[in-house]
């Protein structure tokens, strides 16, 4: 068995120019690009397509399920979407906050700081663990498995089902009996992001990091950027099949330890390409060229358009080490310019433990007036009061700006608040959105173990509404996560605590009680002089 | 002998025969008899050990040695690497200020200026404009400020850096703390080539002395304040845990000053100045002095004293010297620098001052601090803890806890408080005088305490405070000081002399107007001492002496001129401080920029309370 295995794999290079294992494609992709303050945002797309496949139905979850054969496609990631019927599946473990303002958009859109989830699934069959919140648990805590991520903690108390911020990559089967599918999103701010989650990451591709491009995702180097992040996508086309994207992107300061924004592969992630992955059936490095400024790029791309340089790792040499020179200094910009349309700037205020502002201000440097939804996604211990939302310009109240508006309230101990607003952002102004924010007082047990340096609220999520209605491409931008400071008792010092509080109720117990049984007579006391004669 | 078997055997008897409630009640009843008949001796012994305590503060016997209770801190165990490179950097940063003001560069120059060095490196950066509107005219100016994005990190927590365009030198005299801002610039080019930082950092250089960071605060805190305006800040981080605040007005420095007391007595986490003190002294190898005072050796000493106490007696005037400016600062609530502001939004924040002098210590040694104690602060995950807010710095490296001061001023509360109870109670009670007594036995009529009048005439006495503190935060106050000051004082010292027309009532019947008005007085006073203790100690200990004899000894007189003469002796003690009037500009200006509760509660509440004694010596017998 073990010997027609080997002579199987060896027969892997010459399967690899067919490109395809029984319908199974594997592309992979680094793109990477120079930021306008320096930086380098990379990019690494591995994508592997599962052709002909299609979600499974959660009405037959009851019965036995079709055996998954997968020679590519990640069989630990396979076996949890066919078991839980997950249609659509998006997780992200970024670290960092993304700067739109100077970074502009991402590659990949989902950058929101720590661990964020959401899917699209149906109603299964009414077997209670076959609904979809049942099915999220375990997703969730399956999930965290692979992932050695806490998103175990996204739990009832952080899942919402905002409408319009999430809408589905792919597309939705539409089974009959079934209902329409719906939306489950959480997010962790708090998840630290390190080697571990890398490491199952990394078992996830055919090749591993061995060879090909994971090669390059050299855990010292790439979790010592300014940003990183790394995401999985799963969605449905209908005319090709299940496909899985894992994706890791990341924003490296080539100017940190030096004056020059030169970069190479290997001064990047101290790694060059060393070999192609043999079953992947492309695999490139996509360079976006300088356009206004003079460079040089080493070695000579395969193929040049559209301000782009592209390496093909089929017709480069091996090692590939790619690197671009500027033979100018690099200057910054002393004038601020944003690089994205829009700039969300979200900030609490106040430093009272029980009652705060949320203040944010949405940006639209555009010539166009621009629909768009914000999206709050709040534990439950911090509510709204949304009777003080209050929107303006320029200081200007502009209560017409809020054309819908949607609020889940929150259930204390039990389920986070959505708020879903959808707002009109006139051109070349910037809406500034306030809105009271109380805190609920925590029981002793709900304070969370670790160190206390308070809760951390979920990024809200602006999302640019297109506006024809069917055009899917969705722009979405991610605030900075919040640090929320609820009223924490002393925990250092519960002995004195103790002490205090049990002197306390004896003292009014006592009286009380002394008060209620003793019997009040009249005695006559005389001078106690008197009483010795 | 049998005599006294006779007597004893009778006590035992009765004893025996007496009901034990009775008995009970009886020893109650002596226990109360022994305390109210030694309970003048009592009082002043309080009012003895309370002085005498707080005497002894600066004692070298009295507190501890510095300790840092949080271990996660681990100051000064780490490599720096601020260099000479980073020196020369700020020699540069130093060259192009000194131009700017040489150049009378105005606020928004300076501030533009400020911005572009830092865009120039790359550091997202931002100007403020802000007007203080004041009964003193109008203060205006520019901030400038930077915020730095960790790698990695969420920015929802942040470290400030900060330095003030001019330097605490003299409590804001003008000097400019050009090499303070050079430091923060060199700061920021050095802190931004590492990765090790979990926190954002943000560089602030406010305008003028505490005005410009009360703006920056206010904006980045949402704090409303009615009389500023000031620009929304562009870029926002998030909870700001500590900042360090850099004056460093001379050429070089000898020692670096910790200056620690912010705005209405509030303090900054003793664990942060134990960090810096340590680390300033192995890391940076600079020794640290409590505010900018060395300890002088000097001292005349009377040679008739032993030499043996010599030693101590200069630890003791040094330690005093401390403590005496501590009591300053936070009696006042005023802050000791521009770290003072930041305590009131829960962020621990001091100012380290480089002591001009000719040497030796200069940008490479105060480089090597500040990094290192970023480091440590960088490590902080959690709120530093509580019970370490409550502290006196005899020396940098000798503290006295809560429990080594507190009881001082609470003991003269208690002996105010005993003081006005036995005058309460006396006033129930009035010996009879008529012809029936019987031999040898006093007997006592009860009579009434009419406390509303009395009431009445201590909430007047707080209104009259109130109006007083309109008057005094007006324009017309302010440009015709001393006019204003002698008008309200006569005004202000001329309406109790009504008391004088208040008709003399039948003792036997209600007690005195006068006694009751100062036993709640005494009551009133020792509550709003005890009280004060907590929240800021020097205050309450001001009070302490100046409220505890003086309101304790009031009294009335049947001799006109006399009634005068005390009267006009507590009308000195409650008012006298509007002649002061540089003093009360300060105040004044303290409580309209900054918020600072020291003038209102002068007015509102202790000039009233020493009224009241006043009011006391005038009433009626």
């Amino acid at each position: 068995m073990r010997k027609s295995r080997f002579l199987w794999a060896l027969c892997l290079p010459a399967a690899c120019l067919s490109q395809s294992f029984s319908g199974e494609t594997f592309n992979e992709e680094l793109a990477i690009r120079a930021l306008p303050d320096g930086k380098v945002a990379s990019r690494f797309e591995f994508s592997t397509l599962l052709h002909g496949a299609s979600p499974r139905n959660p009405r037959n979850l009851s019965s036995e399920d079709d055996s998954q054969h997968y020679t590519l496609f990640p069989l630990a990631l396979g076996q949890i979407l066919r078991q839980y019927a997950v249609t659509e599946l998006h997780l992200t473990l970024n670290a960092g906050k993304w700067n739109y303002d100077r970074w502009g958009y991402p590659d990949e859109p989902d950058v929101a700081t720590g661990a964020s989830m959401w899917t699209w699934m149906a109603e299964g069959s009414p077997v209670p663990r076959h609904s979809v919140d049942a099915r999220w648990r375990d997703l969730r805590n399956a999930l965290a498995g692979l992932f050695c991520a806490s998103l175990a903690s996204l739990d009832e108390q952080r899942t919402t089902s905002p409408v319009l911020a999430f809408v589905p990559q792919g597309a939705l089967p539409a089974w009959p009996q079934t209902e329409p599918h719906a939306l489950r999103h959480a997010s962790l701010p708090s998840e630290h992001v390190c080697t571990e989650n890398l490491t199952p990451f990394l078992k996830l591709l055919p090749c591993k990091s061995r060879a090909g491009l994971a090669r390059l995702l050299n855990p010292h180097r790439l979790l010592d950027a300014d940003w990183h992040g790394m995401g999985l996508h799963v969605s449905w086309l209908p005319e090709e099949g299940v496909r899985v994207r894992l994706t890791f992107q990341s924003v490296t300061d080539p100017l940190r330890a030096g004056n020059t924004r030169d970069w190479s592969l290997s001064s990047l992630f101290d790694r060059k390409i060393e070999a192609a992955c043999p079953v992947a059936a492309s695999s490139r490095v996509v360079v976006a060229l300088p356009t206004d400024e003079s460079y040089s790029i080493r070695p000579e791309p395969s193929f040049v358009g559209q301000g782009r340089g592209i390496f093909d790792l089929a017709a480069q040499p091996l090692p590939l080490d790619v690197g671009l020179h500027w033979p100018t200094a690099f200057q910054y910009a002393t004038l601020p310019t944003a690089q994205s349309p829009l700039s969300v700037r979200r900030t609490l205020h106040g430093s009272s433990q029980d009652h705060s502002t949320l203040a944010v201000s949405i940006k639209n440097a555009g010539p166009a007036a621009v629909r768009v939804a914000y999206l709050e996604t709040l534990p439950w211990i911090v509510h709204l009061y949304l009777h003080t939302l209050e929107l303006s310009v320029d200081g200007v109240p502009r209560a017409d700006l809020l054309r819908d508006l949607s609020y889940t309230a929150p259930v204390p101990h039990g389920r986070a608040a959505a708020l879903e607003a959808v707002l009109e952002l006139p051109p070349n102004s910037t809406v500034s959105l306030r809105l009271g924010v109380g805190r609920a007082f925590l029981q002793y047990g709900e304070h969370p173990p670790d160190a206390q340096r308070g809760w951390e609220l979920p990024a809200a999520v602006v999302v640019v509404l297109p506006e024809h209605p069917g055009n899917d491409s969705q722009r979405r931008v991610y605030t900075s996560a919040l640090l929320v400071d609820p009223a924490t008792p002393d925990f250092s010092m519960p002995y004195n605590v103790i002490i205090f509080s049990c002197s306390l109720v004896a003292f009014i117990f006592g009286s009380v009680f002394n008060g209620l049984t003793r019997r009040f007579i009249v005695v006559a006391a005389r001078e106690p002089g008197l009483q010795a004669e | 002998m049998n005599a006294l078997r006779a007597r004893l055997g009778a006590r035992v008897r009765a004893r025996l025969q007496a009901d034990p409630n009775i008995a009970r009640i009886h020893r109650k009843q002596a226990l109360v008899a022994v305390l109210t008949r030694r309970l003048h001796i009592i009082k002043i012994a309080l009012f003895l050990v309370g002085y005498l305590w707080m005497a002894a503060i600066p004692s070298p016997r009295l507190g501890r040695g510095t300790y840092i209770d949080e271990n996660a801190l681990g100051p000064g165990q780490v490599n720096t690497y601020w260099n000479w490179g980073d020196v020369a950097n700020a020699d540069r940063y130093l060259e192009q200020l000194e131009g700017l003001r040489d150049a009378n560069a105005t606020s928004e120059e300076r501030a533009n200026f400020l911005m572009t060095e830092f865009l120039k490196l790359g550091i997202p950066a931002s100007t403020q404009n802000y007007v203080f509107t004041s009964s003193a005219g109008n203060v205006q100016g520019t901030n400038a400020y930077a915020v730095l994005s960790s790698p990695r990190t969420s920015g929802t927590e942040a470290m400030v850096i900060s330095a003030s365009w001019i330097s605490r030198t003299g409590e804001g005299d003008g000097t400019l703390n050009l090499r303070g801002v050079s430091t923060v610039l060199a700061l920021a080019n050095f802190l931004k080539k590492y990765s090790l930082w979990a926190k954002d950092l943000v560089f602030v250089i406010s305008d003028n002395y505490v005005d410009g960071m009360q703006a920056w605060l206010s904006a980045y805190h949402g704090a409303t304040q009615s009389n500023l305006q000031a620009d929304e800040l562009e870029l926002a981080s998030g909870v700001i845990w500590t900042a360090l605040n850099i004056d460093y007005p001379g050429h070089s420095f000898s020692h670096l000053g910790i200056f620690h007391e912010g705005i209405n007595g509030r303090l900054p986490n003793q664990d942060l100045l134990n960090s810096f003190q340590q680390i300033s002294k192995w890391t940076g190898g600079v020794s640290v002095l409590v505010y900018d005072h060395q300890d002088s050796s000097q001292t005349d000493i009377p040679s008739w004293i032993p030499s043996g106490f010599h030693e101590e007696i200069q630890a003791y005037t040094y330690r005093s010297k401390n403590v005496v400016r501590h009591l300053g600062y936070q009696a006042r609530g005023r802050g000791s620098g521009v770290h003072g502001l930041f305590h009131q939004f829960r962020i621990d924040a001091f100012t380290m001052f480089g002591l001009p002098a000719t040497g030796p210590h200069g940008f490479h040694a105060i480089g090597r601090i500040v990094e290192s104690t970023l480091r440590t602060t960088n490590n902080l995950l959690e709120r530093l803890h509580a019970s370490f807010f409550f502290y006196i710095l005899t020396t940098p490296e000798r503290f006295l806890k809560i429990g080594s001061f507190l009881p001082s001023a609470v003991l003269i509360s208690v002996a105010m408080m005993f003081g006005g109870l036995r005058i309460w109670s006396d006033c129930a009670w009035i010996p009879d005088l008529s012809d029936k007594k019987e031999a040898g036995q006093d007997k006592w009529i009860q009579r009434s305490r009419p406390v509303i009048p009395v009431l009445g005439i201590m909430l007047s006495t707080h209104i009259l405070g109130a109006v007083l503190f309109s008057a005094i935060t007006t324009t017309w106050f302010i440009n015709n000081q001393t006019l204003a000051s002698t008008l309200i004082l006569t005004v202000v010292s001329t309406i109790p002399l009504s008391a004088l027309l208040a008709p003399s009532q039948d003792a036997s019947r209600a007690a005195p107007i006068s006694q009751l008005l100062k036993a709640l007085n005494l009551c009133f006073a020792s509550t709003v001492i005890s009280i004060i203790t907590v929240v800021n100690f020097s205050l309450a200990m001001s009070l302490a002496i100046l409220l505890g004899i003086p309101l304790s000894v009031s009294s009335p007189s049947k001799i006109l001129p006399i009634r005068l003469g005390k009267f006009a002796t507590y009308t000195g003690l409650a008012l006298g401080w509007i002649f002061a009037s540089e003093e009360l500009r300060k105040a004044l200006w303290d409580w309209e920029i900054l918020g600072v509760w020291f003038a209102p509660f002068v007015c509102i509440v202790y000039t009233p309370l020493v009224l009241q004694a006043g009011l006391v010596c005038l009433l009626p017998l």
